[in-house]
């Protein structure tokens, strides 16, 4: 369609030949990969009938027929399915990171079937695609909301997608937790397992997706006028709210027609067209077919990838979300690298718009955060439910009450306000409202050092856990400043390193609860922030730890407000910014870690707090920060003392309520404070 | 015959403040028109309004006697072409590849181009003198080749009207000629509407047949350019004490005091 308009005269630009013969190879290697086991025991002409026949007189015949030639043909439909899906997203919004997973859509089906699962699970045997839908339609109309008013810029979108992810997941973690009886089969598909029993999954899939990827390309033509900005393609006659809903609709169709079928197959959306693009596919219609064919071929792989672990692991079992997450990591990386100048990222000049709400007196504000603060304490200490009724604990008796109450009340506070902290200088540094510890991928940078000691089954003890996990998140960190450095520590440079970050984690994640059983709830606890394992001690070191940090950053007021006037700027004014930059990035990852082992990477206190704080009137850095401290206190304050009573006897982790309550708070305010 | 662009009674509020206020204009077919004002005048917002990218908080807007509404989305973008203020960057598309996405309002999402549409853009390339650069990636070229190949896009687009907003302001003084020659000489050549903001009072006066003025919201003046170019008009348009000579029939030079 597109092909025939181009016409590519003969000295026109020609395809680098780096891109057919790596996918090539891509397909040769993944082919290769997915047939070796089976050599030995079929001849390769039986291998290729076994798509269509089978001997039933020979057992490995019938396996091929009915395990191994399904399960390739559904990998290479799913990831051709999901690479076209992923380059259309990426015109849609001009985006190079946006794909189904970063705009949590498949986060968004996931959690629709689950819901079908608990509720109604008749919905689910009549059609499993419509539950699946409306969680990924649910998702990206939450991404649009948040990030309508914010202009569309490549970060903010991404961040938002990141943010309903982690929203989402949280709600299926409670649901979990809560009910847990009822998921537990959940678990494997949660991860992406494309094990196959029969051909009728691929012969449902296959009519679903062939109608899909016929929809999209006819978009094409329209599509194409999107990479001319709004005002362009509109003032050509394309109705490009239209369009990009459109073509939006059929990729929530794609993603959740998958998910529903196969779990969260997670970043081949991502990656394959990231791929394409990197190796030079350039015109719409190259990026479109290179992605399709690179999606497939990076599926079958990964999937090969992931049975090949399975086998060798004692049939533990890997699922292929795993090894999908485990190849889209490196892939944001190599875009990291490939995206060198923030120009060419279209849309990027459309900054988020600032909140500014009217200015109060941080007195005021500050003194009502602290009394409600100490009244949260009042009552925590205090006011609880026993084992008959819920009755008030003297004062005289607090000291007693103490030991069981008090070290998690006090480590919740001050993760809160170090995590408020942390979140008011990412945000200040990348002139980012979204910006955040948690999407950072510093939260998640320790996160994946205890998923780790989970994994290898070393017990060194909550002491040993804590100094891992701070020295992950400062590897993370050691990694962001490495990668960041070239840009000298730009903002969107930094988030997408955290974005790639916060794959390797997702990857482990999974893993983890594809193993299912206790290794499996005992992690998840601590992602979520239980703060019911603290001791005094610890409390006591972190108090001390947050106190002199807090201290410190009163040293750097100054340079955190020139930061944002942008490098020029900054350094015009005589700030040595990559300096600068580098000190701030320290003192935040710090405090990250230090509310990270307590509170766990999930909970979006980080990025909640600092908004909070300028809504309620906070404009300058100081006062922002000091505001932000007492509301991250007191949010995660609440949100411990909820976890302890709401379902007493038993323990909500707080970090999940902090999240649930501060993943409502933020979709609620940020589309009412983004409106004038 | 009604006016190409009428406008009566245009008023556009943004929250409190009013952008535009009582604005009433007309514009004739093939007349080349400049927008002048300072800063937040209004009239990038005026332009826009013309060129249906945004909707007015009131008054009447009519394209040949009928109103806005009236017409299709890609109907209207066979009359209008539009080139904003920042084009953003193109990754990767090449200028022919920019200039055929100008057949878009003709041929839509399924049809085929055609040898005449293969033409056209052939032309829009040629006329802009672009034929060398045909295969290079637009965001590799100079900032004024950048800008003749959205002209080009616009060309290709078969419009009877130009909106075109500050299209020379990131250009350097032969640049910024050579576009508004451009413009000018296609304008007559294929009797083109064009509708210009532009800064530079001196360059405005000498390739526009008319200049309108707009000063916080409103209409200030409104005239061939012997009748602006007046230090008495252009110190009511800017605020500042002005001054002009006329070097030489329809050459004005102005001057700050």
């Amino acid at each position: 369609m597109f092909a025939d308009s181009a016409r590519a005269p003969a000295n026109g630009p020609i395809l680098p030949t780096r891109l057919p013969v790596t996918i090539t190879l891509l397909w040769l290697i993944a082919l290769a990969a997915s047939t070796i086991p089976w050599l030995d025991q079929l001849a390769p002409g039986e291998l290729v009938a076994a798509f269509w026949s089978y001997n039933q007189e020979y057992y490995p015949s019938v396996l091929a027929h009915y395990s191994w030639a399904p399960r390739v043909s559904i990998a290479i439909l799913i990831g051709c399915g999901l690479g076209l899906a992923g380059a259309v997203t990426q015109q849609i919004l001009g985006n190079p990171l946006a794909s189904p997973s970063t705009l949590g859509v498949e986060a968004g089906g996931q959690f629709g079937v689950t819901m079908a699962t608990l509720f109604v699970p008749g919905l689910l045997a009549f059609s499993p695609d419509l539950a699946a839908v409306a969680g990924g339609l649910l998702a990206i109309g939450l991404v649009i909301a948040l990030t309508w008013r914010l202009g569309f810029s490549p970060v903010t979108v991404i961040l938002a997608g990141l943010v309903i992810t982690f929203f989402l997941g949280a709600m299926n973690m409670a649901f979990l937790l809560l009910k847990g009886e009822w998921l537990g089969n959940l678990f494997i598909w949660g991860a992406g397992s494309l094990v196959q029993n029969n051909w009728e999954p691929f012969l449902q899939l296959l009519p679903r997706v062939l109608i899909l990827a016929i929809a999209m390309l006819m978009l094409m033509r329209p599509l194409a006028l999107l990479q001319l900005g709004q005002a362009s393609a509109s003032a050509l006659g394309a109705k490009v709210a239209l369009v990009r809903g459109g073509a939006l609709l059929l990729v929530v169709l794609m993603s959740s027609v998958v998910v529903s079928r196969v779990g969260v197959v997670a970043f081949v959306g991502l990656a394959a067209p990231v791929l394409a693009k990197l190796l030079g596919a350039r015109s719409l219609g190259e990026r479109l077919f290179w992605s399709t064919i690179t999606g497939g071929g990076l599926l079958l792989l990964a999937d090969t990838l992931a049975h090949w672990a399975t086998t060798l692991g004692n049939g533990s079992i890997v699922p292929t979300g795993t090894t999908t997450a485990l190849i889209g990591g490196p892939v944001i990386l190599m875009a990291l690298q490939g995206i060198r100048n923030t120009h060419h990222m279209p849309g990027a000049d459309s900054s988020p718009a600032g909140f500014l709400p009217t200015r109060k007196p941080t007195l005021l504000i500050a003194g009502i955060l602290t009394a409600l603060l100490v009244l949260t304490i009042a009552v925590s200490m205090a006011w609880s439910p026993g084992l008959s009724s819920w009755h008030w604990t003297p004062v005289s008796n607090w000291g007693d009450a103490w030991v069981w109450r008090g070290p998690r009340l006090l480590a919740a506070i001050l993760a809160g306000m170090a995590l408020g902290m942390a979140g008011t200088l990412i945000q200040r540094m990348t002139g980012n409202p979204m910006g955040s510890p948690e999407l950072l991928g510093i939260s998640g940078g320790a996160a994946l050092v205890m998923v780790v000691l989970v994994l290898t089954g070393v017990d060194i003890g909550r002491g040993g856990q804590l100094i891992a996990a701070t020295a992950g998140a400062a590897a993370a960190l050691g990694l962001l400043i490495l990668l960041a450095r070239r840009h000298r520590f730009a903002g969107n440079q930094l988030l997408l390193g955290g974005l790639a970050l916060y794959v390797f984690m997702d990857a482990g994640l999974r893993l983890v609860m594809a193993s299912g059983g206790t290794v499996a709830s005992r992690l998840l606890n601590w992602m979520y922030g239980s703060t019911w394992l603290v001791s005094e001690q610890e409390a006591i070191g972190l108090m001390a730890l947050v106190l002199t940090l807090g201290a410190l950053l009163l040293l750097v007021l100054r340079p955190l407000t020139l930061l944002p006037l942008g490098d020029a700027a900054a350094s015009s004014l005589g700030l040595p910014v990559a300096r600068a930059r580098l000190l701030l990035l320290l003192l935040a990852s710090v405090l990250t870690a230090a509310a990270t082992v307590v509170i766990g990477p999930l909970s979006f206190v980080g990025l909640i707090a600092p908004h909070l704080a300028r809504v309620l009137g906070q404009q300058t850095v100081g006062r922002q920060l000091l505001v932000a401290a007492l509301a991250g206190g007191l949010l995660l304050a609440i949100a411990d003392y909820l976890a302890r009573v709401v379902v007493f006897p038993n323990q909500l982790p707080s970090g999940l309520l902090a999240a649930l309550v501060g993943g409502v708070y933020f979709l609620w305010g940020l589309s009412r404070h983004g409106r004038h | 015959m009604p006016a190409f662009f009428e406008v009566a009674q245009l008023a556009v509020r943004l929250g409190e403040t009013a952008v535009l206020h009582n604005v009433s204009l007309a514009f004739r077919e093939g007349e080349v028109t400049a927008l002048l004002g300072h800063n937040g005048s209004g009239k990038s917002t005026l332009l826009k309004i013309l060129a249906r990218q945004i909707a007015p908080t009131q008054g009447v807007t009519l394209l040949n006697g009928h109103p806005f509404k009236a017409t299709g989305s890609r109907a209207f973008a066979r009359t209008v072409g539009y080139l904003p203020q920042h084009p953003p960057a193109t990754d990767g598309l090449t200028v022919r590849e920019l200039v055929a996405l100008g057949r878009y309002p003709w041929r839509g999402p399924l049809g085929r181009y055609t040898a005449e549409d293969q033409g056209l853009i052939d032309r829009a390339i040629q006329d802009t003198g672009l034929t060398r650069f045909a295969d290079r990636a637009v965001d590799t070229l100079s900032g004024g080749e950048r800008q003749r190949a959205w002209i080009a896009m616009l060309l290709a687009q078969q419009t009877r009207c130009l909106l075109l907003d500050e299209p020379i302001s990131a250009l350097d003084v032969k640049h910024q000629v050579e576009t508004l020659r451009l413009v000018h000489g296609l304008a007559a050549e294929r009797e083109l509407t064009v509708i210009a903001v532009l800064h530079d009072v001196d360059l405005a006066a000498r390739f526009c047949d008319r200049l309108v003025a707009l000063k916080a919201g409103q209409v200030v003046a409104d005239g061939a350019p012997a009748v602006i170019m007046d230090s008495g008009v252009l110190e009511s348009i800017y605020g500042v004490a002005m001054g002009v000579m006329e070097r030489a029939p329809g050459q004005w030079v102005s001057y700050v005091h």
